[in-house]
């Protein structure tokens, strides 16, 4: 009864704090917004269109390089606990994980990933 | 409250015009105001010196994006049409007490805030083509508050098709010299295409404190603003910050071999006497095409104002060749109303 009660108070503590703070927050936020406000700052200029755009993260495959190295260190730390218990069973899941990762890996080096630029 | 918050320094941005106060850049040093990056955070919005009829629907743009309250006030430079009731501040008049004045009545309430100067509807109407106006050219659809999505083009760099964003930028931008405004096609934050609008006002300069303030040194940018820096501890100092391996080398090469760092050295040791840069044919395409944003301002600060200019009048502006023709008056009326 005593941890219901408990809960009950702090989820209406923090109910009255979060209504106090955006009260307390000022009216700017209450305010409408109007057009020329939510411009983008471009020290005076108008943007002629809109800024939602793709463009290519030119990074993506050091993070594919990163996941698939990460990803193995993450499996093998377990799998090192476990692989006296277990044995040539245990020897076999690793080799299937690190082949599948590999591909990964193949792929970047494929993309260059390996090169010094 | 508000009695409080009046004693706290004074957030304003400057808006810098032509022929701007020599002072204007050492407004930093006043321990009572805060020079702000936008107008996000500015409470005044400052306007030091002239601003050209071209310019004013850009201040007019710049002066509805800050916060209520708000106020305005001209430094040696007459009002705007539609800003009559800024405070206008003269040369004997003393601009830091005026302008703490201006906020603590803005404060408690006895200087009302300006209201917008420009309509509160969006540029265009947000509707695209199509039987629901849901969409546009291809998968880019509609005009979401009323702007157009951007297109694809090319990546010069690999020929890639993605979208290109192109906007203006300036020329009030705290990162752009004073007056410059550039139209940028980017990928990314790549620069692919530049051309010039408005060409950066002619003044004293202060290329090395804006070169300092760039790369993230904003107490020794204003120890170089305080005053002539032959002392060997600026030096030093800027030695140990090993700010000069933070400027890329090669980067922003003239014609006669002076790159940034090496412009950024002569600035920041011998701030009164600037390297005149030979820039005979070199346009801002040759210098910033294929940079990155932040490679693209330091090279930008890099310049004496002189040299800026030369380098602005060789690049490519159609622009700026039409606003000098007849269509001047109805390009200025366009972007005023959107």
């Amino acid at each position: 009864m005593t941890t219901l009660i408990t809960i009950f108070l702090v989820l209406g503590l923090s109910v009255l704090f979060t209504a106090g703070l955006r009260t307390a927050s000022g009216t700017d936020l209450a305010d409408h917004i109007t057009n020329p406000q939510q411009r983008p700052v471009l020290g005076g200029s108008d943007p002629k269109m809109h800024a939602w755009q793709r463009f290519h993260v030119r990074y993506y495959t050091m993070t594919l390089v990163f996941v698939a190295f990460e990803m193995e260190m993450m499996f093998m730390y377990p799998w090192a606990v476990v692989f006296v218990e277990e044995g040539p069973k245990a020897l076999a899941e690793m080799g299937m994980f690190l082949t599948i990762l590999s591909v990964g890996i193949l792929y970047g080096w494929r993309e260059g990933i390996f090169r010094w630029e | 409250m508000a009695k409080l918050a009046s004693q706290a320094p004074v957030p304003v941005f400057v808006a810098q015009g032509d022929d701007a106060p020599a002072e204007t850049a050492r407004l930093c040093l006043n321990s009572t105001l805060t020079i702000v990056e936008t107008p996000r955070a500015a409470a005044i919005l400052l306007v030091a010196g002239t601003i050209p009829a071209s310019l004013i629907p850009n201040l007019h743009r710049l002066h509805d994006q800050l916060p209520h309250p708000r106020a305005t006030v001209f430094w040696q430079a007459e009002p705007t049409d539609l800003l009559s009731e800024a405070v206008t501040v003269r040369n004997d008049d003393n601009l830091v007490s005026v302008l703490t004045d201006t906020r603590s009545s803005l404060l408690s309430g006895s200087h009302g805030t300006e209201a917008d100067l420009l309509p509160d509807a969006p540029p265009n109407e947000w509707r695209g083509v199509g039987s629901h106006g849901q969409g546009g050219k291809g998968m880019m659809g509609g005009t979401p508050y009323g702007r157009p999505m951007a297109m694809t083009a090319a990546d010069f760099r690999d020929g890639l098709e993605l979208d290109a964003y192109t906007a203006d930028f300036g020329p009030f931008l705290p990162m752009f010299p004073p007056g410059l405004v550039l139209t940028l096609t980017l990928q990314g934050d790549v620069i692919q295409k530049v051309s010039v609008v408005h060409l950066p006002f002619a003044g004293e300069g202060n290329a090395g404190a804006a070169l300092l303030r760039l790369l993230g040194l904003p107490a020794l940018a204003k120890r170089l603003l305080r005053g002539p820096s032959d002392d060997a501890d600026f030096k030093r100092l800027i030695r140990l910050s090993g700010v000069r391996a933070a400027i890329p080398p090669g980067l922003g090469c003239a014609p006669n071999g002076s790159d940034v760092r090496e412009r950024f050295e002569r600035l920041t040791t011998d701030p009164g006497n600037p390297s005149k840069v030979h820039v005979d044919g070199v346009g801002l395409g040759d210098l910033l095409i294929g940079l990155e944003w932040h490679e693209a301002m330091l090279v930008l600060n890099s310049f004496d104002d002189e040299s800026l200019r030369a380098i602005c009048a060789n690049t490519s502006s159609p622009e700026l060749e039409e606003k000098n023709g007849d269509s001047m008056d109805h390009e200025g009326h366009a972007g005023h109303m959107s």
